[in-house]
């Protein structure tokens, strides 16, 4: 990749300090030539009006919107009050307090344990997908195609036709029978937990199957070549050879689900219908009942930023590890 | 492709070298791999097969538990054109979707080649607003979007609540940033060099961006359109509140369609498992036309 040092990163930190400063092309003190040309025409020339369509667009449906969910918090706002919001009774932290006693923890520690069991069992099936296909074989196409499947499916198709098959005389009890099993119930009682992880888990796995395979593919082919020469065998040479290349990608494929399926509102939603039974009333239905159901506007904008807080935990990390410019990295 | 760089030039060495390189790639001796592909496919294959048999299979014979339907029928395919309500939902997907997509990846382009090539305050603020907005929970967004949107109804006597413009707005809070953060991926991969030439011409930025940036990065802004496209397709949170029986979308028309079999004297499941996979069709469709660029996108971008 061309070293244009405009981009690199202590570069850009100075300059960000400078455009904090003040206005103005303050010249910076020791540049080279190559890099003083390269500053002036990015920076004489800046068509920051280009932001203004997106910026504004962007300012007016998320940010005024995500203000407007703080305060809504913070004010009575029920179907009552809906129509002239304005005037709804300001009343503090009520909501949150509330909100911590109607089941807003229970739901919290669903999600977690749901999104952390969900991610954790999807890893072994992801990465023994991108080992399997890694290597070229006759039909390697359609193999892959056939693990994209539970990705590209939809979610609600995925719930719907999980909801049908798990029908206490649906196919799957109706299978169960013929091997001598008793079904049961799956979508209500104490299994409709596990029937949630197990449906998330169908549809999840491929994602990690996907990072994991990127990774495999960066992996240098003098490695397999070294390690083929120092005559490792197989499971030797994927322990301690492949799979640590895997570690940092897979870990941050891992944060990734684990966002998702804590944000996972279609699932549970199309599954279970709502209200959900109790043991699968994750943080996104637990919002949408109180609030479209409940009609308690305040005390559910309350709960959804308490599960925005805890969300920003895994969040920070990712922002943390993610490169926000890669132009040292190059590629991509 | 890693073993083919390293072949040598003579045909026979090369033969050589390249079985040799192939058994060096190798990750997981064949009995084992075989193993392995075979349960992941099953995994996989069963429920599908499943969905689409039933789906090709009568009402009364799903309804039996049969596996491997007795008679094949597509009468399901026929009939759930009047039992649900799945033309108008596929309508109103394929225009509010087909909207956002094409708002976002125009929007997002532009946005991003800023972001990408210009330093000013606040850039990285905005870079990792960009990232985070695409954790934040649909509930959140929904809710004051709703009371936006029915206030927009009560103060200023416009209906914005069960319109598909209405969905379609809802829609950019999540597409738009999405978009926007795909095009940064690929935009700060494309060498600098390219509008350099350009510059030195005297062309001005739009120009730039329209005869230089755009033409070069037409798979990239494809590629985010229909990540939009789908956010849009796949959302059933957004679509259940915002909408009326007339403005609902493909999601919605399914769902309800499922949840009022239950509990019937004669559930139509395998008309239900049709209208999954109608539903669900033209989703596939784009990845199969798209596969490369979606799944390298997929990886790129981060969140689904």
């Amino acid at each position: 990749m061309t070293d244009d040092g405009t981009t690199t990163r202590p570069t850009r930190h100075g300059s960000a300090a400078t455009m904090a400063a003040g206005p103005g092309p303050a010249a910076p003190p020791v540049k080279s030539r190559r890099e003083k040309r390269l500053r002036g025409v990015t920076e004489r020339q800046r068509p920051l009006w280009m932001l203004i369509p997106g910026g504004l667009l962007m300012t007016l449906i998320i940010i005024i919107p995500l203000l407007l969910a703080i305060y809504i918090s913070l004010i009575d706002l029920d179907q009552y009050t809906l129509r002239r919001w304005l005037d709804a009774e300001f009343i503090g932290l009520k909501n949150y307090v509330e909100a911590f006693h109607s089941g807003l923890l229970h739901a919290m520690w669903i999600s977690v344990s749901f999104a952390v069991i969900s991610t954790i069992a999807t890893v072994p099936f992801g990465v023994a997908a991108a080992v399997a296909t890694q290597n070229r074989y006759r039909g390697r196409a359609v193999v892959r195609a056939v693990f994209l499947i539970p990705y590209v499916l939809p979610s609600f198709v995925v719930a719907t036709v999980w909801r049908t098959m798990l029908q206490p005389d649906g196919i799957v009890n109706t299978l169960l029978a013929k091997v001598g099993i008793t079904g049961g119930l799956w979508l209500s009682g104490p299994k409709a937990y596990w029937t949630l992880i197990l449906v998330e888990i169908w549809a999840a796995w491929p994602f990690i199957y996907l990072m994991a395979l990127a990774a495999l593919q960066s992996v240098d082919g003098e490695v397999h070549e070294a390690s083929a020469i120092d005559g490792a065998n197989w499971w030797p040479k994927l322990t301690h050879v492949i799979l640590p290349y895997l570690r940092g990608p897979v870990l941050l494929a891992c944060l990734l689900a684990t966002l998702n399926h804590i944000n996972n509102f279609t699932l549970p939603f199309v599954l279970f219908g709502a209200p959900p039974p109790d043991s699968v009333n994750v943080m996104p239905t637990i919002v949408y009942v109180t609030s479209f159901q409940s009609l308690r506007f305040g005390l559910s904008a309350a709960m959804a930023i308490v599960s925005m807080l805890l969300i920003a935990i895994p969040l920070f990390a990712y922002l943390r590890v993610l490169r926000l410019d890669v132009h040292e990295e190059g590629g991509r | 492709m890693a073993a083919t760089a390293t072949a040598p030039p003579v045909a026979a060495v090369r033969r050589g070298s390249r079985t040799a390189a192939l058994e060096a790639h190798r990750l997981l001796p064949r009995p084992l791999l075989v193993i392995v592909t075979v349960i992941l496919c099953a995994m996989v294959l069963i429920p599908t097969a499943y969905i689409l048999l039933a789906s090709l299979n009568t009402d009364l014979g799903v309804a039996e538990g049969q596996f491997w339907p007795s008679t094949f029928s597509v009468a399901s395919y026929t009939k759930i054109w009047t039992t649900a309500n799945l033309a108008t939902g596929l309508l109103n997907s394929i225009v509010i979707a087909g909207f956002t997509a094409v708002a976002s990846a125009l929007l997002g382009t532009v946005t991003a080649y800023v972001l990408v090539r210009y330093k000013f305050f606040g850039r990285l603020t905005i870079l990792r607003g960009l990232v985070g907005l695409q954790s934040v929970p649909g509930t959140l967004m929904l809710l004051p979007v709703f009371v936006l949107f029915s206030s927009a109804g009560n103060y200023l006597g416009v209906t914005v609540v069960g319109t598909r413009w209405g969905l379609f707005i809802a829609y950019l809070t999540f597409a738009l940033p999405f978009s926007t953060w795909v095009m940064v991926t690929y935009l700060r991969g494309l060498p600098r060099e390219l509008e350099e030439a350009g510059r030195v011409d005297g062309a001005s930025s739009v120009r730039i961006l329209f005869r230089i940036i755009i033409p070069l990065s037409l798979p990239a802004i494809v590629v985010s359109g229909i990540f939009a496209f789908l956010l849009g397709w796949n959302d059933v949170l957004f679509a259940y509140v915002l909408t009326r029986p007339e403005s609902q979308t493909a999601a919605v028309a399914l769902s309800i369609f499922s949840a009022t079999q239950e509990g019937g004297a004669l559930p139509v499941y395998s008309q239900v498992m049709a209208a999954a996979l109608v539903t669900a069709a033209p989703v596939v469709l784009l990845y199969l036309i798209f596969q490369r660029y979606l799944v390298g996108g997929l990886t790129a971008g981060g969140v689904k």
